[in-house]
């Protein structure tokens, strides 16, 4: 019987297209914008994505994410490094500054300072130049994808941040961040004299435990101290997302941009395929007047509901894959992140929109009265 | 009425014909209150294996309804109505509608034919319904065909096809399942006069058919095409829901001057 309940479907193309282009919309909608919202969630904790030798990130205990802490004083590195089983302590930079440009333009970058002694927070990977470079006085790294967005400065090209001479020492690669695409690393001396803070210096310090001693265990003696708080990757990882989702209310458009996508495939693929059911309906009524049994008439149904949903959900979800390939490219503007289990939201979803018009459908078949056929 | 011609060829029919249909004060209304329609008013009747009974009378009488009922399409109100012995109403649904795929063929006045399926495709579906798969399906449905003399159209689809050779269709497709009760419901309504024959003689045969146990096939017509009444065995005229106690005289003659 499938093989005619997929003709009955394929005999009527115009309906056939638009349920699954249907379908595959909403689909697309829901997964697409799912998944920028995932690449924004992840986009923002870029700066953490890029350091992972620290077992401890030490800030003011008023911070609200990666990007918005209060300084701790050059004191508290001091303090730090003295807490038993700490096995070093670098202060970490992260901050914006306005870069500008050889073309007169002006681009706010993400500048990142690392400790210039150890590196502890170095970039990835260094793709042209040297890292030690950096100790030259003004010297910055430039992220790869991000020399578009600086007018293509090559090595040895100039720029101003925050008015303040840098010479390009080479290039790197590294997650961007949520305030600006445009990555550059330079040391933490040099980051503090881009932007000055004042007298409170140090926004993060990286910490890593001795392997003897546990990481919770420094962390307490961390915490014990006044005016600093200690986080894990993990904890500094979930603050962030959180700050994105409540505070900056991305998390609710979102939500409401995939809702409206589930509410189109609803309605659309619904009405769709209550229609088309209600135009076959003589036919179904022939199957069960001929001796079809009702449970036969539903997997029917059911197959024509799973086949078109799965080919809009494979559209969907392709069309989702191209697009996160394409954020993917080196100094995108787009942010797109597919792990598996958007792959089964999308799913759920698809079910969600079949299950309604395959529910109208069942109705109104099971319904049926033979009789018409006579009719 | 039972015409002077039936059975005409007795060699070819049953010998001891079966009773196919045993209605006994079959009722039948639609709607409710003042609104009430009363399809059949008590209506007894016995129809043998190997008959071709027409069932005639103006719009509304009562004929498709009767035969709903008989075929177990639809459930009478009150009274018996057996087909092979067995009572619609001792059933339950699903049983009723196994015994429909086993006994009951089906020849519709809109053909009916699945659209999107080739002929065989249509022929082969009261042979899917019972079990079959299609592959097992295709060489009994492309047989039914050539008995039609559709053999060379076997994947034209219906819209492919003219009214006569669609009515051809749904002819196989009711006879492939070696039906034991056929209801035709105005066959020849939609088709010119020499289609509409050659359509009648196919169903002719099969009134005359037996299958292997020596079992005969009856055949219901419904009809208002006096060019056909000369088919018949028997003829049977309602009128407000009831049989008339004989035909109309214009209908025997028409059954007569063809004979």
């Amino acid at each position: 019987m499938w093989r005619i309940a997929i003709a009955m479907l394929l005999g009527d193309k115009p309906k056939y297209l638009a349920l699954v282009c249907g379908l595959a919309f909403a689909v697309l909608l829901i997964s697409q914008q799912c998944a920028i919202f995932m690449g924004l969630l992840i986009r923002s904790t870029g700066p953490l994505q890029n350091v992972r030798q620290a077992d401890l990130w030490v800030t003011d205990p008023a911070i609200k994410w990666i990007s918005e802490t209060r300084n701790l004083a050059e004191s508290d590195l001091q303090r730090i490094r003295s807490v038993p089983g700490v096995l070093w302590a670098e202060p970490f930079f992260t901050g914006r500054a306005a870069a500008d440009l050889p073309s007169g333009a002006t681009r706010i970058v993400n500048l990142i300072g690392i400790d210039r002694t150890t590196m502890v927070g170095q970039p990835p990977l260094v793709t042209a130049g040297r890292l030690e470079d950096l100790r030259i006085e003004g010297g910055v790294l430039v992220e790869e994808s991000s020399r578009a967005k600086l007018d293509n400065v090559s090595i040895g090209d100039t720029l101003k941040l925050n008015d303040k001479r840098a010479v390009v020492v080479g290039y790197c690669q590294a997650k961007p961040g949520f305030d600006s695409p445009a990555v550059v690393y330079t040391t933490f001396a040099n980051a503090i004299t881009f932007q000055p803070l004042g007298r409170n210096t140090v926004p993060y310090i990286l910490v890593k435990v001795k392997p003897e001693v546990g990481v919770e265990a420094v962390r307490a003696s961390i915490n014990a101290l006044p005016g600093v708080k200690a986080l894990t990757w993990s904890e500094l990882n979930a603050i962030t997302i959180r700050f994105i989702l409540i505070e900056t209310g991305i998390g609710i458009n979102f939500f409401i941009t995939v809702l409206l996508g589930l509410v189109v495939g609803l309605a659309v693929s619904g009405a769709i395929f209550y229609q088309f059911t209600m135009e076959n309906a003589r036919a179904y009524a022939v199957l069960k007047a001929m001796g079809t049994k009702n449970w036969k008439l539903i997997g029917m149904v059911l197959i024509q509901a799973a086949w078109v949903g799965l080919i809009g959900y494979g559209i969907g979800v392709g069309l989702t894959g191209l697009f996160t390939l394409q954020s993917r490219r080196p100094g995108t503007e787009l942010a797109a992140l597919f792990p598996w289990q958007l792959l089964v939201g999308a799913f759920v979803g698809m079910i969600a929109c079949i299950s309604v018009g395959s529910f109208l459908s069942l109705q109104k078949v099971l319904r049926l009265e033979p009789g018409v056929v006579f009719k | 009425m039972i015409l002077p011609h039936a059975n005409p060829d007795p060699a070819s029919t049953v010998r001891l014909p079966e009773t196919a249909v045993s209605l006994r004060g079959v009722t039948k209304a639609f709607g409710s209150g003042n609104l009430t329609v009363h399809a059949l008013r008590g209506i007894d009747l016995d129809l043998a294996a190997g008959q071709l009974v027409m069932l005639v009378g103006p719009s509304g009488c009562g004929k498709t309804t009767l035969v709903s009922v008989i075929s177990g399409v639809l459930d009478a109100d009150a009274g018996q109505c057996k087909l092979f012995g067995v009572d619609w109403k001792s059933l339950s649904g699903e049983q009723k509608t196994a015994r429909r795929a086993e006994l009951v063929g089906f020849v519709f006045q809109s053909f009916n034919l699945l659209a999107p399926l080739s002929a065989w495709q249509n022929v082969a579906v009261p042979l899917i319904i019972r079990g079959m798969s299609q592959a097992q399906a295709k060489g009994p449905a492309c047989d039914a065909l050539a008995a039609v003399g559709l053999g060379d159209r076997t994947e034209a689809r219906p819209s492919q096809l003219s009214g006569g050779m669609q009515q051809r269709v749904a002819i196989a497709r009711a006879l492939v399942g070696k039906p034991r009760l056929l209801v035709c419901d105005e066959p020849t309504a939609a088709l010119d006069a020499k289609t509409g024959q050659t359509v009648m003689d196919l169903i002719l045969a099969a009134s005359k058919r037996v299958d292997d146990q020596g079992r005969g096939c009856c055949v219901i017509v419904v009809t208002h095409d006096n060019r056909i009444f000369h088919y018949a065995d028997r003829i049977e005229e309602m009128e407000d829901g009831r049989f008339k106690e004989a035909p109309a005289d214009f209908i025997i003659a028409e059954a007569r001057h063809h004979t």
